[in-house]
């Protein structure tokens, strides 16, 4: 397993933001749907190495992150795209791309290849020498995941990574999760359920911290039926789970 | 792989990106622009002496610079914070202190060159004017230090109070720091504290500093020290920060426990331990040093832990000298730019009173601090010789600032050798006030070798002070019935009559 979580907790003084969440995962897309303040960030941030639980364990790909040494392997094999992309305006698309390559300590001879090929697959060549102040929103999200995957991470972790992308730029960025999670752990956090739906091998639904739902978009789609809210089948299923776990 | 075993290839492509990124080249325009009307302008007024010239280091080019590299620094240790990139570079396996060090680096590169640029253009400038000696190094590595510790002061601040205001706050903060500092080094004294003396900023040194004497390093070495040792601190400071803001974040006692339950690598900590406490204690045993300063005989400051007695030896050196009209007038070869215009004055008066007892057959420049006192212009030995210093000429102080042409530069010189000629030796060290029949035969001589008097004659008797308006007049009467006898005249009276001059038994009314 790369994601072990058992009975996660994290509070932010008396707000529990995630509250006994476990988890397990292997390799595939899994997507993590949940409304806003749901506790899909923190758990990403707690996935990420950056936030500790407050209580709870976690092991990520099979190391256990408390540890100094592991928790430096696992951030070697990580992926992590943060809700709110920090980007440095001065630096160019290769350029900062690149920074995060040597950030994450990959062989000094093997970034320009890995750098040339993470922006290639986000679609960003024509843009590669172009300064980060001068690119849009959408543009920006797909420097965020080029920075992601440079490493050819075995967990990566998106945090909204389809927010201001066109549709056709979703469409590509879906078909990359699933590529990319034929050999890796990809979470992807969205409120975009049709990115759960055509991506996603699993998902999960939280609420007020909890896990509420976990299963496969069709177990969702399935817990829709007969419930009149939400336009699309998945959305149905979305809201019905929501719905009844706050009865 | 810790911090330590990073590799360094990484690292150097690491530095490139924070190097080609940086904020400082946007604004090196405006810094060169502070340190042409500064720096270079200020020490374009000095003689082209080298210690004189690098004292602008310290009290000019610091100033600018520390500003400039405080808040660079504190605008790059703040971007993390600034653009919101704490989780993003937080998920990355490399340390915060190696990340950290690759910016600060980045950025005290562009400072570091900035300033060695202006030490250059400086020392250059200077090379290009002066008659003897060479660049000192130690104003410009201390100017160096002060440069890095700095910088590592406004990073530090802006990596735990990252915010937009924070670079601009610091490069206040450093310019009200470094004036407390300049003002207090300059009213040092040895009664008072010393420890201003640790600030690199310091009084203007006498005009040959440095060309008799050595410069003793005492000082730089301790200034070195101190802000050497709060640079180590602080980038030990800098390796702790994670660890700190953790922390610092974790707030109530649950977290506080799991902030300290996640472990961090020890070898880095205990590493930045070691750097802030062997910071704290070079500065704290640089600020004790300065504590024993004292002054030293030649003008500077000295610490007797730091001393060597060798600095205190006269720099051996091969006067350099000029005998137009057989009146020899010698001058250190640091300043022998103005040794054709010394002798320009000094020829024609020495030729008037040529003969007369006491004349001086040559002058010679000396150095201005001697045994801890200023040496006063003044005659002495036989054969007499005229002895001045370039800071003290007779009346004049500080002869090559703020004189106003280059006529009341000679007449300076004129009166200077006259008032030692006429005085006699004198009991108290500085220019005596002349009587009023020794003020009338100097105005005379003066005259005689179309200098405009600067004394009574000029109106100017703010050094005599004691002279009443019906003085002057009578001075001025007796000047023009001795000014109106031939030469040969005045020399023979002055010959018999020089003694009771000197001793001051001469009356205006017994002037022929």
């Amino acid at each position: 397993m790369n994601v072990a979580l058992t009975e996660i907790h994290r509070s932010f003084g008396k707000n529990k933001a995630v509250d006994d969440v476990s988890l397990e995962l292997g390799t595939g897309v899994f997507g993590l749907l949940g409304p806003n303040g749901a506790g899909k960030t923190s758990l990403l941030r707690m996935l990420a190495t950056v936030l500790p639980p407050t209580s709870g364990k976690i092991r990520l790909l099979d190391r256990d992150p408390r540890r100094p040494a592991a928790r430096r392997e696992i951030r070697q094999r990580l992926g992590y795209l943060p809700q709110n992309l920090g980007y440095y305006p001065s630096f160019t698309v290769v350029e900062f791309v690149e920074y995060f390559a040597l950030l994450k300590q990959m062989p000094s001879s093997a970034v320009p290849k890995a750098v040339a090929q993470a922006v290639e697959r986000l679609d960003l060549g024509a843009k590669a020498k172009a300064r980060l102040r001068t690119l849009s929103g959408g543009m920006l999200r797909r420097v965020g995941i080029a920075q992601a995957i440079v490493n050819d991470p075995d967990l990566l972790l998106l945090d909204e990574p389809t927010a201001g992308l066109d549709p056709e730029q979703r469409v590509q960025l879906r078909a990359l999760m699933r590529s990319l999670g034929e050999s890796a752990t990809v979470i992807v956090s969205t409120h975009l359920v049709e990115d759960v739906g055509a991506a996603c091998s699993e998902v999960a639904l939280m609420s007020a911290g909890k896990i509420v739902f976990r299963g496969t978009s069709a177990d969702l789609t399935a817990r829709g039926e007969g419930h009149g809210v939400g336009d699309a089948p998945l959305e149905r299923g979305y809201s019905a789970v929501l719905a009844e776990a706050r009865s | 792989m810790s911090v330590m075993s990073v590799p360094l290839q990484a690292s150097a492509r690491a530095l490139r990106l924070e190097f080609k990124r940086n904020a400082v080249p946007y604004l090196l325009p405006l810094l060169a622009a502070v340190f042409y009307f500064d720096a270079l302008r200020t020490a374009d007024g000095f003689p082209p002496v080298w210690t004189l010239r690098a004292s602008v280091i310290g009290n000019h080019m610091l100033y600018a610079y520390s500003a400039f590299a405080g808040g660079l620094a504190a605008w790059a240790g703040s971007r993390e914070g600034r653009r919101k990139t704490v989780d993003l570079v937080a998920a990355a396996p490399r340390a915060a202190w190696a990340r950290l060090s690759v910016a600060l680096a980045g950025t005290l590169c562009w400072l570091l060159l900035a300033f060695v640029a202006g030490v250059a253009v400086l020392y250059i400038h200077t090379a290009l004017q002066a008659t003897w000696g060479g660049p000192p190094l130690w104003p410009a590595f201390v100017g160096a230090v002060g440069v890095i510790v700095v910088t590592v002061i406004g990073f530090t601040a802006g990596v735990f109070f990252p915010g937009r205001f924070t670079a601009p706050l610091v490069a206040i903060g450093v310019l009200v720091l470094s004036d407390i500092g300049f003002r207090e080094a300059l009213s040092v004294t040895a009664s008072s504290g010393t420890y201003a003396l640790l600030s690199p900023a310091t009084s203007l040194p006498v005009i040959d500093a440095g060309v008799y004497y050595h410069v003793a390093p005492d000082l730089s070495i301790t200034q070195v020290m101190f802000m050497g040792g709060i640079a180590v601190a602080l980038y030990g400071v800098l390796g702790l920060a994670p660890r700190l803001r953790e922390l610092a974040w974790a707030g109530g006692r649950p977290s506080l426990r799991a902030a300290l339950a996640r472990g961090t690598d020890r070898l880095p900590n205990a590493v930045a331990v070691l750097l802030v406490a062997c910071g704290v204690a070079a500065s704290w045993t640089a600020f004790a040093l300065a504590g024993t300063a004292k002054p030293d005989a030649v003008g500077g400051w000295q610490i007797p832990a730091l001393h060597s007695a060798a600095t205190d030896r006269p720099v051996p050196v091969t006067m350099h000298c000029r005998s137009g009209s057989g009146f020899q007038v010698c001058v250190h070869p640091a300043f022998s730019f103005y040794l054709h215009d010394v002798a320009a004055a000094l020829d024609p008066l020495a030729a008037e009173i040529a003969g007369l007892p006491g004349a001086p057959r040559r002058a010679e420049e000396v150095a201005s601090v001697s045994g801890g006192n200023e040496v006063q212009s003044g005659i002495s030995g036989n054969p007499p010789v005229f002895e001045f210093s370039a800071d003290y000429v007779g009346p004049m102080f500080g002869a090559f600032f703020g004189i106003p042409n280059a006529a009341a530069w000679r007449a300076g010189f004129r009166e200077g050798l006259l008032n030692a000629f006429i005085e006699g030796p004198s009991q108290h060290p500085g220019p005596v006030p002349l009587d009023p029949a020794q003020q009338a035969v100097e105005d005379v001589l003066l005259t005689a070798v179309g200098s405009q008097p600067l004394g009574a004659s000029s109106g100017q008797t703010a050094v005599n002070g004691k002279l009443t308006a019906a003085t002057l007049a009578n001075i001025n009467a007796a000047a023009r019935r001795f000014a109106a006898l031939p030469a040969s005249a005045r020399h023979a009276w002055l010959a018999a009559h020089l003694a009771a001059l000197r001793a001051g038994t001469v009356t205006l009314a017994q002037i022929p």
